[in-house]
């Protein structure tokens, strides 16, 4: 009796449950909403962007009055003119490092050679799971003739422990000395002299002249990678591994104590922050100095923003340079940009009268700048390769940043450069008094930022927004085609099925899915597979870049086809389109989860090409059902997305919008481009092959989905 | 039903396994906390803080990887013959209520391969047994009292429990299910059931003889395997205890030993309150489930490793990939879950949230633990979700099978208890 009245009467389900079952039967216009949100939300975030404001208390930038003087800029003069005359002696390179160590061996600091090897070419996209100390697998082998020398001046604190140092890094190649890095050592060498005197320093100073023949990223990282992770390398390893010439030119040929004390790798403690700065080329006359900061590390890592702030404040308030970012200069005379900026200005204005706390009408030219900016910060960051040396430095979770200064006077001016090396050096001697104030890591201000401008960010809550929006839809469609599957499914085999035993748990309702489960397995050790081809073909000597892609795409569709043979083709597996799709939508979910955790700006541009494909994709079949309408539109959007989505297609148009111009060789550039990502172990190039690939294959396969199959198996049943 | 080619499939499991260990060891596997926890890992050897048999075992072995693999494939098959056991039981229960139409009727699976093939080829069993941690032979212990308790072998069983309580203590809870599965044998349908199929048989004037008859298979607790198995547990049990005595006889004698193993697992703040805490939550739920799962021992033992993946300190995969091929057992009435296309998700996700979450936390530094513990929680969910969904859809399975073979009636007489969420 009870049973049969609680059946009768059953109870309301909870809201959240009526929730979703509203949301899941309105799923269209659902994520019709969303996805528009989202890409209006993206176009808002240059006028969402905030001040930077200095979060740490203890920096207190601009407090003291800086020591840096005009004899320090006569030391300076008298440093770069020594080098010059060193160089003019001899050519070869060897005589800078020498002299360097002179000059600073004079100041009472300590000093050693650090001799590196350049990065031989390899592929390792995986690097980014394991840790840094892998690093040290690679045990260097055989004899060289060609390695670069780094000079290391370390000044030990006067009221330090010991315990923390701040590096300072000017790179200049060793071959062949230019005028602008000339002066970026002599301002070096002027800070790290004047450092040397100081009573105030707390934590050790370290000047890293990192000689930059092989590119400045690998000698600091070098540097960096022997810091932390002493190599303890075997007798014979060190014999094997012959540095022609570093006896000849760096040793004395009496001196053997003096040559084991300059090669003794010597360390600081632990490394609060690193600097590193650089002139750059004169670009234009006459207006003001300008430095360049940038930021961007591997994988979309930034340093804390409070470096970025004591930089620029001191740049600006104290020195009156002009800082600068990187930015698109395409974007800022773009004139379709500048019609979107006019629309925000006016949306921005009607609602700030709604409510005058909005203030969100940026004017015209603020919003052209920040898009450009924010555009750059966000393809640096997508990118996952770092834009320069700070890049090593936050491998080891140091805070670094990279100082370009771009001198507006010709380098032979002789004023302009004095007072050049005045302001560069307060500046740097500022940026030091900061960092030595510190009592704890950088830790207060942000990490996961965007900037639009130098003083301008936007913060991970405010633009992880635009990307929620696009992502919320997916659950919900996942839920309704998988859902509206499970309805049609209990029709078709209310009655018992009676087949071989395997697939019997497929048939029966809440199992369903396991076909397609299946299917998206096969495809995604597809995806593995093609992801790590590149290691065998790169070693395929002498070969064009378009060679090698064309290889990896022939052997790719092989592969694909061998695996269709031995695990059964989807199109004949009998998978249900909508559970297809709804399989697809939860890995594109799960996977943009997991790269919006890893890397978030490849993530954000991922989401905006793949999600829109994915929902538009129906079975092309299907759809010529429809009136004609709705039919062509789907069917021009379907294909159109789907071609957008393939990665080449969409490496293409990345590539045009990010430089401008259109290249023709696009399977080369691809394949340079994927070498490119996987050499620096960025995490796009997993995305692109366990995320992207796989969604654009399973896109496909609903596209072309043969969906009269169900309603020919109710026949025969 | 057994499954089309099941040992070329049980074959390739072992084979990935060996290419594995042969060439994963670019993986580190042995160095992911999700695989190896202090417990386990016999990585570290000088801060080993497993058993010291263990230890004496698989210490002077150079490749201990291929011993994981053999460990696993034996616990695979054993978790097999289990499946096999208990479909027989089964068959025989319902022939014993005179249901030998259900009997055909109902297309059952191998549950057994389902399961052992869920066990080989579980990704998460194979990082374990790659890993090269002592997780494997846990399981095998765990799945050697389940094998020992349905077919009623005594000695094994007990064998069993003393090696997996002497390795990791928390398979000590498993004395409920050992106990009722010697008792009354691996599937009992409840007395009710016979006593409501008698008086069916009375409505249709069935004579006194049969139903005198039917009643006698109703099975008693029996007694006698329960004390062999206390036996074999006592000989076992001073055997284990005399064998680390020898061992640990240069590193302190075998007080050393339960130091370690009631202390080592938690901070030395608040001990007591981190042991109560920890392993109360699991001694809570032993009771309640054991009054309202006994006529299932064995779907009692899958719920309880279950609750100690989810609750034990310092858990890993390998606890999860226990109770995940104990899981492949009741296929036949798991067969219409919900939430499967979720949970199966949610576990892939989980398991790859994890390695990102953890590089955050420690080599990139811009997250920081509760990024990483984060993710234990939603895994914690997972598993609540999966054993709370699987219990509801047994104990539905066990009233509907009786509906349907037409023993408990729809008539107004018996309520029929179903559970919702």
């Amino acid at each position: 009796m009870a049973s049969s009245a609680t059946e009768e009467a059953k109870p309301k389900p909870r809201l959240i449950v009526r929730l979703g079952v509203f949301l899941a039967s309105h799923h269209i216009l659902f994520s019709a909403i969303c996805c528009t949100a989202g890409v209006i939300a993206l176009l808002f975030l240059p006028a969402l962007a905030k001040n930077t404001y200095l979060s740490e208390n203890a920096l207190i930038p601009g407090s003291a009055n800086t020591l840096f003087s005009t004899e320090d800029v006569l030391e300076a003069n008298r440093f770069a003119k020594g080098i010059e005359a060193a160089t003019g002696e001899s050519r070869g390179g060897t005589e800078i490092p020498k002299f360097i160590a002179q000059q600073m061996k004079n100041l009472g600091a300590e000093v050693y050679y650090h001799e590196f090897l350049p990065d031989s070419k390899c592929f390792h996209p995986l690097k980014f799971f394991t840790s840094m100390t892998n690093n040290m697998a690679v045990k260097p082998n055989g004899t060289y003739t060609n390695f670069g020398i780094n000079t290391i001046g370390i000044i030990r604190a006067p009221r330090g422990d010991g315990k923390e140092a701040i590096v300072l890094v000017t790179p200049y190649n060793s071959q062949r000395v230019q005028p602008n890095e000339l002066l970026s050592l002599s301002l070096g060498f002027s800070v790290f002299s004047l450092l040397s005197r100081v009573a105030w320093l707390s934590k050790d100073i370290v000047w890293l002249s990192a000689d930059s023949q092989f590119g400045e990223y690998t000698a600091v990282s070098a540097w960096l990678n022997q810091y932390h992770n002493p190599m303890f390398l075997s007798h014979p390893v060190t014999l094997a591994t012959k540095m022609y010439g570093a006896n000849r030119i760096i040793y004395k040929p009496d001196g053997t104590t003096e040559k084991a004390e300059l090669m003794a790798f010597k360390r600081a403690g632990t490394v609060a922050a690193a600097l590193i700065f650089k002139v750059g080329e004169t670009r234009k006359y006459g207006d003001r100095d300008s430095v360049t900061m940038y930021a961007e590390a591997s994988n979309g890592q930034m340093p804390n923003l409070d470096l970025l702030n004591v930089v620029h404040y001191l740049a600006v308030h104290r020195q009156g340079f002009r800082v600068n970012i990187e930015t698109f200069s395409s974007l800022l005379t773009s004139s379709w940009l500048k019609v979107i900026a006019e629309v925000f200005h006016n949306i921005g204005t009607v609602l700030r009268k709604v409510n005058p706390d909005w203030k969100l009408d940026v004017t015209v030219p603020d919003y052209v700048e920040g898009t450009a900016n924010l555009a750059s910060s966000i393809y640096n960051q997508a990118l996952g390769i770092p834009t320069g040396s700070h890049g090593a430095f936050r491998d080891y979770q140091v805070d670094a940043v990279s100082l370009e200064f771009g001198p507006a006077f010709h380098l032979r001016n002789e004023n302009a450069k004095s007072s050049f090396l005045l302001r560069g050096g307060r500046l740097t001697e500022g940026v030091v008094i900061s960092i030595n104030n510190l009592l704890e890591k950088f830790h207060q201000s942000f990490f996961l930022y965007m900037l639009t401008a130098p003083s301008k960010f936007i913060s991970v809550g405010v633009y992880m927004i635009p990307f929620a929006l696009l992502l919320a839809p997916l659950p919900i469609v996942a839920a309704a085609l998988a859902g509206s599957s499970k309805t049609k499914g209990k029709l078709l085999d209310e009655c018992k099925t009676k087949g071989s035993a395997d697939d019997l748990q497929i048939e029966c309702g809440s199992w369903k899915w396991l076909k397609s489960a299946r299917v998206l397995l096969v495809i995604q050790f597809w995806a593995v597979l093609v992801s790590l081809l590149p290691y065998y073909i790169s070693q395929i000597p002498g070969a064009m870049p378009i060679q090698y892609a064309v290889i990896w795409a022939v052997l790719s569709i092989a592969i694909l086809i061998i695996l269709y043979a031995m695990f059964g083709s989807p199109f004949h597996a009998g998978v249900e389109w909508k559970l297809l799709k709804a399989t697809m939508i939860t890995t594109i979910t799960l996977g943009m989860g997991l790269m919006s955790i890893i890397n978030f700006a490849t993530a954000q541009l991922g989401a905006l090409i793949l999600i829109p494909m994915c929902l538009f994709s129906r079975p092309l079949r299907e759809q010529l059902e429809m009136t004609f309408l709705p039919r062509t539109i789907l069917l021009v959007s379907s294909i159109l997305l789907t071609l957008l989505g393939f990665p080449p297609v969409a490496f293409l148009i990345m590539n045009g919008l990010s430089k401008g111009s259109w290249t023709v060789d696009i399977v080369g550039d691809f394949w340079l481009w994927m070498e490119f990502l996987w050499e620096w172990s960025s995490a796009t190039y997993l995305y692109v092959f366990l995320v992207h690939l796989p969604c654009w294959l399973l896109c496909i396969h609903v596209l072309l989905h043969p969906c009269h199959q169900p309603e020919s198996k109710m026949k025969q049943e | 039903m057994a499954i089309r080619h099941y040992w070329s499939m049980a074959a390739a499991a072992v084979g990935f396994r060996l290419v594995l260990v042969l060439f994963g060891g670019d993986l580190h596997l042995a160095s992911r906390p999700e695989v190896s926890t202090p417990l386990t890992s016999i990585r570290r050897r000088s801060m080993y803080h497993g058993s010291p048999l263990l230890l004496s075992v698989l210490g002077p072995l150079t490749n201990k990887s291929l011993i994981f693999v053999a460990v696993d494939f034996i616990a695979a098959m054993l978790i097999r013959a289990t499946g096999r056991k208990l479909q027989i039981a089964r068959n025989r229960s319902l022939k014993s209520l005179d249901l030998t139409e259900a009997v055909s009727n109902s297309v059952n699976v191998s549950a057994g391969d389902i399961a052992s093939l869920i066990y080989l080829w579980n990704p998460w069993a194979i990082v374990t047994c790659v890993g090269s941690c002592t997780s494997p032979v846990e399981n095998l212990m765990v799945v050697i009292i389940i094998y020992g308790a349905c077919s009623r072998l005594a000695p094994l069983a007990a064998f069993g429990y003393v090696m997996a309580t002497h390795l990791s203590l928390y398979p000590a809870i498993l004395i409920v299910p050992i106990i009722l599965l010697l008792g009354y044998g691996p599937d009992t349908p409840p007395t009710k059931v016979f006593r409501l199929k008698n008086s069916n048989a009375s409505k249709t004037d069935v004579s006194y003889d049969e139903k005198s008859s039917s009643s006698r298979d109703v099975r008693q607790f029996s007694w006698k395997p329960v004390l062999h198995f206390t036996l074999w547990l006592l000989f076992w049990s001073s055997y284990v205890l005399l064998l680390s005595s020898i061992i640990l006889n240069k590193v302190g004698g075998l007080q050393e030993m339960f130091k370690k193993y009631f202390f080592a697992e938690v901070f030395d703040f608040f001990r007591s309150f981190f042991l109560i805490v920890f392993n109360m939550n699991i001694i809570f739920m032993v009771l309640p489930l054991a009054i309202r799962l006994k006529h299932r021992p064995c779907f009692l033992a899958f719920v309880y490793t279950g609750i100690v993946a989810m609750l034990k300190s310092y858990p890993s995969v390998g606890d999860s990939a226990l109770y995940l091929g104990l899981l492949g057992l009741f296929a036949n009435e798991l067969a219409e879950m919900h939430f499967t296309f979720f949970l199966f998700f949610g576990y892939i996700g989980v398991s790859l949230l994890s390695p990102v979450m953890h590089n955050l936390w420690i080599w990139r530094g811009t997250g920081n633990a509760n990024f990483y513990f984060a993710t234990g929680l939603a895994y914690t969910c997972l598993q609540t979700v999966l054993v709370i969904e699987s219990s509801i859809l047994h104990l539905n399975s066990l009233n509907r099978g009786f509906l349907y073979w037409g023993l408990v009636g729809p008539g107004p007489s018996i309520p029929l208890p179903r559970y919702h969420y």
